[in-house]
């Protein structure tokens, strides 16, 4: 360890460090180190995987819903259009971007945009039809695009005369592709909840024995998965009430 | 007899005017026309000139705007930062004072239960009396408006008064906090008082006598390396007197939320606040009196009357200014250990300095 | 010195009366009857925080001190029991929002140690690197509100200045400023290019250039040693039977740190000092926490050149060894501990802090989560310190203790 010594004051060092505190100062009021960025006028400049506003892509969707599922501040709501697209309430959003980084397909993505702000609590939850893109910045002073740069011990401020673009292009997550399948066909209860909760309709009855109109001959019901339509959401394997499906994965 | 008397205030007014040759012709003009000749020549009349206008209550006012602009910018530029800039953004936040004035004037001054109202509401008021009354004896050339053998005695009683407004308004705001920052300006009163009338007391040893015209009269060399150490504790008491950092003491806002104008608000605080940059306006002009000259300085002859009074208060607003850095480079010392510092070193000196005062007179 | 008595009956004033505070009445009555009065620095004062000081005074010397916190109370460890394990990891860094990581890092280990997950060495690093980070950032800003508490208002802006260049270094690396929700169990979210990393290593040098001005106007500055030396001295055996710790523990002349004394992540392998002071007066410290700066500064230096190619997430989590993007909710989401009770200790940067997660072996959210921050632990010794002072260091003995209400409190 390191032992910190007392300090003990005499007069000549204090004399001394006067004139250090004072010189410093005069130093800085003659020539400043000044860093300040000057908000709207200029911009900063933010790596890619910056956490700003999320931006949602609607053609790589496939309803997973597992950005729902990981929000820590349950922000995102499913919205029913022709398929259930994410909607979010950046009231409660923390911009953690577990939902970024829970999406298999990388449908929902982020961008450089910071500036989330609104004028009413209403305004703030939004729909899935206003995060298709990144909202537009109107600003006619917006000129600058600065930049912190620190080069041999010196630490300033850069201002470049072009603006950033927002937008944040990533290559898709590289997730290996997994499909659905029933590991205990025998335990299967015949509850259809599987077949009703899939999005792509990929489950269907194959041969029952149960059913109102006919006499009941046996206890057995097969439902099928079809791996063509699968997409591998895994909505089907929360919903089981006897946890017999599982999502594998595809052996070429 | 309305005639005459109009005609005495004439004569009384042309007889002792301000001459400056750049305005003469206009002002000669207008003196024939006969009512608004009665205004001019009250305008120009010295003592008028010197109370209301300049080194009087009308460069306060500039100053006022000005200094509390310069300070905020300084040490926003000391400190990394840019300071006030939207106000008038062309000339880079300048009237940002008048901005901070106008506003207090559209808050509401609440007045609280347990104060004691007629002196919670009239101190800040009467607490102008003591601070305004010595721009009377500030002389400025010719420019003065009463002429005085005594001026800077007069000068250094009235400041001694100031304190005790403060401390009066501290009482009747009837507040745990406020007793406790009155408590802390009367002691810091006592921790300079004495230093301070000590330095100036040495400095009038020296020139002779304490007329201000003297004491310039005599400042060949700027009275500054004449007697270097009264110099110093002029300084350092100033800062005391003024409650700058760093014996920002009665005023502290962190521990005691500040001090005795803890409750006020709306025009009352604007008032309040500005009593600490007028003082400090005064003890400057002092200190330009008996250290760096005063008035003296290269003549311009178009200007006349008006060039003692320019170097004066450029005098000044230079002091003013270099002492505005000090509030970014120190902390805020504890009422004991400036107590201390009064009482032992900076009085030290102020004998020192007595000294030296003595001697310089012995030898003249 | 004589004492005279006045034998004036005094009423306590109406508000201490009405108000709801935690202190019995008849204690204030006493103290008013004894020539003592009370002083309310509450939780709307320039100089305090979010707490509430009721303070005895007498004269101007403070006989004793009672906190009252609690304002700022989130109740943490209870909702924590309704979210899953990764949820909770963006609830537990917010305490003391500027040290997100170490935050971070005690929750992290206690879940890797239940479920046994092995952290590859390019993760250790990365997580160290962010953990001397966060300390800095947290020292830079207590060193500012010392400074504000005391007068010095330089003293609070270049601080927070040099705080920029550390979230900048942050937001490169993580996307976030502070509270980045980076460290996951099994390693960290994205791996770090060469050009961030190159920025971190360049930085150090340029905050050490601003600390040396920095060092000058305030740290040296003569009115800051008077303000702060021989102020709420703690011996060592007062500050070890009060239970103090972190930096004020070293500054008491205690050597005890638990990156020192139980390594975690990379602290043993690099080579490192602790500051320790022998006077336990607020300068010490002050100045123990400002070369422990310099030590981290180190410290990531280290990291920096030692740190070699590899996965950043831990095999047993997921096969993609870069980045967690796209596989975290399958990997993670469900995760379920074996019933038991797992304890870590870290160093937060002021103090030391201790998780226990609690599991029942089949929920998929905790049984319990405690936390204990080191606020809460020395908040004790905090208030003795100030007995016997004047009421006017009541705010440099604060200021040297870094008391950061949002942390005690959780």
């Amino acid at each position: 360890m390191m032992r910190i010594e007392k300090v003990r004051p005499n007069l000549i060092k204090t004399i001394k460090d006067h004139i250090d505190a004072i010189s410093v100062a005069a130093k800085q009021a003659v020539k400043p180190d000044r860093i300040t960025i000057e908000y709207p006028r200029e911009r900063r400049k933010y790596p890619d995987n910056f956490r700003g506003f999320i931006v949602f892509d609607k053609d790589k969707c496939i309803s997973c819903f597992r950005c729902a599922h990981i929000c820590p501040a349950n922000a995102i709501v499913m919205e029913d259009y022709d398929n259930r697209y994410p909607s979010i309430d950046y009231a409660k959003c923390i911009f953690c971007h577990f939902c970024i980084d829970s999406c298999p397909t990388g449908a929902i993505k982020t961008s450089k945009v910071h500036d989330v702000a609104f004028k009413s609590l209403d305004e703030m939850c939004l729909h899935t039809t206003q995060i298709t893109k990144i909202p537009e910045i109107v600003r006619k002073e917006e000129k600058y695009t600065v930049e912190y740069s620190v080069e041999r011990g010196v630490w300033k401020l850069v201002k470049k005369r072009k603006l950033d673009n927002l937008e944040v292009e990533v290559p898709p997550p590289e997730v290996k592709v997994r499909k659905a399948a029933c590991i205990d066909p025998e335990s299967c209860l015949g509850c259809r909840l599987c077949k009703r909760v899939c999005p792509q309709d990929a489950i269907r009855l194959e041969e029952c024995e149960v059913s109102p109109d006919l006499e009941i001959t046996g206890t057995m019901c097969v439902l099928k998965i079809d791996v063509e339509k699968c997409t591998g959401c895994g909505l089907c394997v929360r919903q089981c009430p006897m946890q017999i499906l599982v999502l594998e994965e595809v052996k070429e | 007899m309305f005639a005459e008397y109009i005609a005495y205030l004439f004569d009384l007014f042309t007889k002792n005017m301000v001459s400056i040759p750049l305005i003469q012709p206009i002002v000669d003009y207008l003196l024939q026309i006969p009512l608004i000749n009665l205004i001019v020549a009250l305008i120009l009349w010295r003592p008028f000139f010197a109370v209301v206008i300049a080194p009087g209550l009308g460069v306060l006012i500039l100053y006022l705007l000005y200094i509390v602009w310069f300070e905020r910018k300084l040490t926003a530029r000391v400190q990394w930062r840019v300071g006030p800039l939207e106000v008038a953004r062309p000339i880079r936040g300048a009237i940002q004072a008048l901005a901070d004035g106008l506003r207090y004037f559209f808050q509401e001054a609440i007045v609280h239960n347990e104060a004691h109202r007629p002196y919670f509401i009239q101190l800040p008021i009467l607490a102008f009396i003591p601070v305004l009354l010595p721009i009377l004896f500030i002389p400025a050339g010719n420019v003065v408006g009463i002429k005085s053998p005594f001026a800077i005695q007069l000068i250094v009683s009235f400041i001694a008064l100031i304190p005790v407004t403060v401390v009066a308004i501290g009482w009747a705001s009837n507040s745990r906090f406020a007793y406790i920052g009155s408590v802390r300006e009367a002691f810091m009163y006592f921790a300079y008082e004495v230093p301070f009338i000590i330095a100036v007391m040495s400095m009038i040893f020296l020139y002779g006598s304490g007329d201000p015209f003297i004491a310039v009269e005599k400042q060949t060399i700027p009275g500054a390396f004449l007697n270097p150490v009264a110099f110093i504790v002029f300084i350092i008491a100033m800062l005391m007197a003024t409650s700058r950092l760093p014996f920002d003491i009665p005023e502290a806002d962190q521990e005691i939320a500040f001090g005795p104008f803890v409750e006020y608000s709306g025009i009352l605080f604007g008032l309040a606040m500005t009593l600490a940059y007028e003082k400090l306006y005064l003890m400057a002009l002092l200190f330009t009196l008996l250290f760096l000259g005063g008035w003296s300085g290269p003549e311009f002859y178009l200007l006349g009357d008006l060039m003692p009074v320019i170097w004066l208060l450029l005098k000044t607003i230079v002091v003013i200014s270099i002492i505005a850095l000090v509030r970014s480079i120190y902390a805020r010392y504890r009422l004991d250990q400036a107590l201390r510092i009064g009482w032992t070193s900076i009085l030290a000196l102020s004998l020192v300095a007595l000294v030296i005062g003595v001697i310089g007179a012995w030898l003249a | 010195m004589d004492e005279y008595i006045l034998d004036v009956p005094v009423e306590p004033p109406k508000e201490l009366r009405s108000l709801f505070i935690p202190v019995p009445p008849d204690y204030v009555e006493e103290a008013y009857r004894s020539d003592e009065f009370l002083i309310l620095v509450g939780p709307q004062h320039p100089g305090s925080g979010h707490m509430r000081l009721i303070v005895k005074v007498k004269g101007d010397i403070i006989q004793e001190v009672i906190p009252d916190p609690g304002y700022v109370h989130r109740s943490m460890e209870k909702l924590a029991e309704n979210r899953l394990y990764i949820q909770n990891i963006p609830l537990f860094e917010r305490p003391a929002i500027m040290d997100a990581a170490n935050f971070n890092l005690g929750y992290v280990r206690a879940i890797e140690e239940a479920l046994d997950i092995e952290v590859p060495e390019r993760a250790k690093y990365i997580r160290t690197i962010l953990a001397e980070l966060c300390r800095i950032g947290t020292h830079l800003y207590d060193a500012a509100i010392l400074a504000v508490f005391i007068g010095h208002t330089t003293g609070f802006m270049w601080p927070f200045g040099i705080r920029e260049l550390i979230c900048e270094a942050l937001v490169r690396i993580t996307g976030a400023r502070f509270t980045s929700s980076f460290i996951i169990p099994g390693g960290v979210r994205r791996d770090v290019d060469e050009s961030t990393l190159r920025f971190v290593y360049d930085s150090t040098f340029a905050i050490e250039r601003r600390l040396e001005s920095f060092e000058k106007i305030f740290i040296k500055n003569p009115t800051v040693v008077a303000r702060l030396q021989g102020v709420g001295v703690l011996t060592k055996d007062e500050a070890i039977k009060h239970g103090v710790v972190g930096p004020f523990l070293r500054a008491s002349g205690v050597e005890y740190d638990v990156r020192k004394v139980e390594p975690y992540e990379m602290y043993d392998e690099l080579t490192w000092d602790i500051p320790v002071s022998d006077d336990g007066d607020g300068y010490s410290r002050f100045l123990v926490r400002v070369n422990e700066i310099s030590q981290s500064l180190s410290i990531i230096r280290q990291c920096i050149m030692r740190m070699e190619e590899g996965r950043v997430i831990s095999d047993q989590i997921c096969e993609n060894g870069k980045e967690i993007r796209g596989n975290f909710f399958d990997a993670l989401g469900n995760i379920v501990l074996p019933a038991g009770e797992y304890t870590t200790l870290t160093e937060a940067a002021r103090g030391l802090l201790l998780y226990t997660v609690i599991s029942d072996g089949e929920s998929n959210v905790p049984y319990r989560v405690r936390i204990v921050t080191p606020g809460w632990l020395y908040l004790k010794g905090f208030m003795e310190s100030l007995r016997g002072e004047r009421l006017a260091d009541l705010q440099a003995i604060y200021g040297s203790f870094g008391y950061f209400p949002p942390e005690a409190d959780r």
